[in-house]
């Protein structure tokens, strides 16, 4: 059988699935913040102990790889790589941003970068069409106006913009665009996406 | 907003830090200007104070962000004096400013740029053991601050 482990820190959420072929059998996503890392391990030991399957059931990793928190866009990469070196276990890497949708969907995603700004951008159907970005904020709500006129879902924690969202969904979004995306070829080399060097 | 405190001893300093707490609302960010000895750290403690923090609350000169989580709501001293000229501001600083609880941030020039709706308070020296210490804001959310601090300028 072929396990895939879907993994996403990168924000103030711990989000853990597992998926089986294509089909979701396991889901966990709750609000974390500061505590990811010493969470990440203890969870995925319960989720794989509940589906009574080992690590060695587990043939793809796909974790979100940032933007996000500092500290956020490392603990799964960390936790993917370690993995992959030490075993033969696949890592496929996907925005964090892209996650907080389906592949199948219209949707600007959001999350607070924090000093009036904000992580943004825009996919159609799997395609993106605004890359993810680091924008001001005032800047950031005339797009999400724009788009959502033309339909287009708003993900992620808005509250800090003080505007409605229709919420997110990361383990979906992570199985949903996996399906499009490559497995890393070189482990080593990957690194997380922080997108600030602004200061 | 402004206002203008003269206070005659640290004591006096770390009791009013610690009265303050009542008034701030959650995320707060103060930032305190003052010469070395000023009494930056001690204003810091008596924040943690206020919030029932049991740590001894010590100048992160060196670690740049110290965390306390014992007390009422997460308590984060920030000391940016290390980040003068530094290539190495970004490390996510901003994520416990615009947080959950309350930042004080010592030396906040070093990281301006990352600061935002901030209660200011410049602290200079008159004496050995006297301070005078201005409070300044142009955020609203800090309005009962000013009005204890008032309130507080006819007793003392």
């Amino acid at each position: 059988m072929f396990y895939k482990l879907l993994l996403d820190t990168s924000d103030q959420y711990l989000s853990i699935g597992v998926a089986e072929e294509n089909k979701l059998i396991y889901e966990k996503s709750f609000e974390a913040w500061q505590r990811q890392s010493e969470l990440l391990v203890p969870e995925i030991v319960l989720a794989l102990n509940s589906l009574k399957i080992t690590l060695k059931d587990i043939k793809e990793i796909v974790i979100g790889k940032g933007p996000g928190s500092y500290t956020g866009v490392r603990i799964a990469m960390t936790f993917a790589k370690t993995l992959s070196t030490v075993t033969d276990i696949k890592i496929k890497a996907i925005s964090s941003l892209a996650i907080l949708g389906r592949a199948d969907e219209n949707f600007v995603s959001l999350i607070n970068a924090r000093s009036k700004r904000s992580y943004i951008a825009i996919y159609s159907q799997g395609n993106c069409l605004l890359k993810d970005q680091i924008l001001p904020n005032e800047k950031v709500l005339e797009i999400i106006k724009e788009y959502h006129e033309k339909g287009f879902k708003i993900y992620g924690n808005t509250t800090y913009l003080n505007i409605p969202n229709d919420g997110q969904k990361i383990i979906e979004g992570l199985l949903t665009f996996a399906n499009i995306t490559k497995v890393e070829e070189d482990i080593l080399s990957l690194k997380p996406i922080y997108l600030k060097d602004t200061l | 907003m402004e206002e203008t405190l003269h206070l005659k001893s640290a004591d006096e300093t770390l009791n009013l830090a610690s009265s303050l707490i009542k008034y701030l609302p959650i995320p707060s960010i103060i930032t305190l200007n003052g010469n070395l000895g000023a009494g930056k750290t001690i204003f810091a403690k008596g924040l943690a104070k206020g919030l029932n923090i049991k740590q001894d609350v010590t100048s992160p000169t060196f670690n740049i962000l110290k965390c306390y989580f014992d007390g009422n709501v997460p308590f984060y001293h920030i000391d940016a004096y290390r980040l003068e000229d530094s290539q190495n501001k970004d490390i996510g600083l901003e994520e416990v400013i615009d947080g959950n609880g309350i930042c004080v941030i010592e030396w906040p020039n070093y990281i301006k740029e990352i600061i935002f709706d901030d209660l200011n308070i410049d602290i200079q020296i008159i004496s050995l053991n006297e301070r005078v210490f201005t409070f300044k804001s142009e955020n609203k959310k800090y309005e009962q601050v000013f009005t204890y601090l008032e309130g507080l300028k006819n007793v003392l």
